[in-house]
């Protein structure tokens, strides 16, 4: 079923993380995401190595990606999803302090498939959190698994 | 002067207005000179075209007066040697004369001795060349000069010469050599005789002097005309080196003055990207803990919902409410710099058309209220369509803003003593007005007259307004008096790209 796809949430900042997790517990969202604190974890993740060596097979439903990350940031984890066969169907939408106009082109031009700006308040955040957890989580229809599994790995 | 003269003088564009000073040993080398001191500072006055322009005038003038005298000098020299030849001819002639004459008497005396007609050979030369002789002679010389006389009077001595000899050549036909032994003896024509030798000695030797003082003349002329030359010369050197000085010390400057805006350049770019970075990371880090601060704030109301009292809960509110007004002003300041740094895209703006769209956005702010507008015919102007947008954005906002206590609000907008150079555009409303006394602080960033209780706002919108039309390169001013309404004015420049 497709809401058994989990939500990858990118986020360095632990206050950030527990705020975003915080709205969306609001639509009882939060036990599918899977938080990842750097973007070498979002790329251990989507590649089944390191602590995910062990995950169930398959890509999730979306990742909520952060632009300022420790390791690898997120254009850099953006560029690798994109370049990537088996992950470039994985909608990216980044989320993101940053309104500078360059981070925006750069991203659009990397294959994002959204970009939201942290809003300071936090009723307006909890509102963009909780439409994007239901939008990308509930009402968008992800890839079919086959279609992205150039590699032959098969849930 | 001297006050003006080194408030101008600022590094950048040092030696490039201001006349450039002569080095110590040309001050001093002018200075002994004190009639040449008026002069030499109206042309350090000048500007370097105008002196460049004038040292080459001079060099031509140079050239020219160089010209001039070598040409009279070479006009001299071409007339005393054409003189000399006909001197030299001159010469020639008169001692041929003189050799005929000679010739033309002893052939006559021998005749007259033995009768011989072949003897009078020389005669009858003399008497078919002498009108020839004479006639080229007299070619030779000036007319009414004391060597033209002398040659008549030598015809005449010849003529005379020739007929007394005649007359003794028919009385020795006629009556034998005894009738003429005397004459035979002592010559005929005597008196004649010595009158042409001696007229052509000093005939020869007048022409003689005279050719040698036109030697003395050439020579002279020639010597002149060598140290003219290189004097003339030197001269033109030195000022033509004078003018390759100027130049060249005008190039210096100018290419001083390239490096050091060339530099400036790159500092500016350096810091510019500086400030873009810092910008950056304020946008980026710093509203994090505000989202937090908000963020944790409400968690904290909603999870304590029944156990905070009502004290407490507005202390909550404050916090959220601090953060998010923070949030709002580094937003606004992020807005401000980009403002001053974004790269302007210059085009035709339509104001009415923008003013209409701006009004149309603010027509959240328009409802219940009563306004009466006036908006004149705008015309259209050159400038980047977005950011002036943002202008009439601020001051529209501004006037629907202070206007609030009004029942009835009066808002003008319109172009006022519009010139050829430039364009006023004001916005009048009959709100709440300000005191004149700080019309001055109004542009400032995070300037505001009014309590944040009264209006609201976070004191950024006339900043930009100011930075904007600053730099489409126009002004910014207000008028207004408490309780007055006020007036805001921008000016922009007409386009420019006409000139």
């Amino acid at each position: 079923m497709i809401a058994s796809k989990p939500i990858l949430l990118a986020e360095d900042n632990p206050r950030d993380a527990e705020l975003a997790l915080a709205a969306m517990e609001e639509h009882h969202l939060a036990d599918k995401v899977i938080l990842c604190h750097d973007g070498a974890e979002v790329l251990d993740y989507l590649y089944c190595r390191g602590q995910f060596k062990t995950r169930l097979q398959g890509n999730p439903a979306v990742v909520l990606l952060d632009l300022k990350m420790p390791k690898v940031d997120g254009l850099e984890v953006l560029r690798t999803i994109k370049n990537d066969a088996a992950l470039k169907p994985i909608p990216v939408v980044m989320l993101t302090s940053s309104r500078e106009e360059r981070d925006l082109v750069e991203s659009y031009a990397l294959g994002a498939n959204a970009y939201v700006v942290k809003p300071v308040e936090f009723h307006q955040f909890l509102k963009a959190v909780k439409e994007l957890g239901v939008f990308w989580g509930m009402i968008n229809e992800p890839p079919p698994e086959g279609a992205s599994r150039a590699t032959g790995r098969s849930t | 002067m001297g006050m003006d003269e080194s408030n101008r003088q600022q590094p950048v564009n040092a030696g490039a207005e201001s006349p450039l000073p002569l080095s110590p040993w040309g001050e001093r080398l002018l200075a002994r000179v004190s009639f040449l001191g008026p002069l030499v500072h109206t042309f350090q006055k000048r500007s370097i075209e105008h002196r460049v322009l004038a040292g080459f005038g001079l060099v031509f003038a140079g050239i020219l007066v160089i010209s001039a005298i070598s040409y009279r000098n070479m006009t001299v020299l071409i007339r005393n040697g054409h003189q000399d030849q006909r001197s030299h001819e001159f010469i020639q002639v008169l001692a041929a004369t003189g050799v005929a004459i000679d010739d033309a008497e002893n052939g006559h005396r021998r005749f007259l001795v033995t009768g011989d007609e072949s003897y009078l050979a020389a005669y009858h030369t003399l008497q078919e060349r002498a009108p020839e002789y004479v006639g080229y002679l007299r070619e030779l010389t000036a007319p009414h000069s004391l060597q033209r006389a002398r040659v008549n009077e030598l015809e005449q001595s010849i003529t005379q010469q020739l007929r007394e000899e005649r007359a003794a050549i028919d009385l020795r036909h006629e009556t034998g050599f005894e009738s003429v032994r005397t004459m035979a003896l002592a010559g005929v024509a005597k008196t004649a005789l010595d009158s042409a030798r001696r007229l052509q000695a000093q005939m020869e030797q007048d022409e003689t002097k005279a050719l040698a003082q036109r030697v003395i003349e050439s020579t002279t002329t020639t010597r002149s005309s060598i140290i003219l030359l290189i004097t003339g010369a030197l001269l033109l050197f030195v000022l033509l080196a004078a003018v390759y000085y100027l130049i060249r010390r005008d190039i210096t400057a100018r290419r001083r003055i390239a490096d050091e805006l060339h530099r400036r350049g790159e500092l500016l770019e350096a810091a510019n990207k500086e400030l873009e970075a810092f910008s950056y990371s304020v946008s980026h880090d710093l509203r994090a803990p505000l989202r937090h601060i908000d963020g944790y704030a409400s968690l904290l109301r909603k999870a304590s919902s029944t156990s905070l009292d009502d004290k407490a809960k507005r202390y909550l509110q404050t916090i959220s409410e601090s953060a998010t007004r923070m949030g709002q002003l580094i937003d606004d300041l992020l807005v401000f710099s980009r403002m001053g740094r974004q790269e302007m895209l210059r085009g035709t703006v339509n104001l009415n058309q923008l003013i209409a769209s701006v009004l149309h956005d603010l027509r959240h702010d328009l409802q219940d209220r009563a306004i009466s507008w006036t908006i004149a015919q705008l015309p259209e102007v050159t400038g980047d369509a977005a950011m002036l947008r943002q202008v009439f954005m601020n001051l529209l906002a501004n006037a629907i803003k202070f206007t609030g206590t009004r029942p009835q609000a009066i808002i003008e907008i319109g172009s006022w003593g519009s010139s050829q150079e430039e364009l006023v555009l004001f916005v009048r409303d009959n709100g709440v007005g300000f005191d004149m006394r700080y019309a001055n602080k109004l542009f400032g960033v995070f300037q505001r007259l009014h309590r944040a209780d009264e209006f609201e706002g976070t004191g950024i919108g006339l900043a930009n307004v100011r930075r904007i039309i600053h730099r489409h390169g126009g002004k910014t001013w207000a008028e207004g008096a408490l309780g007055e309404g006020a007036t805001f004015y921008v000016s922009l420049p007409m386009a420019r790209s006409l000139a």
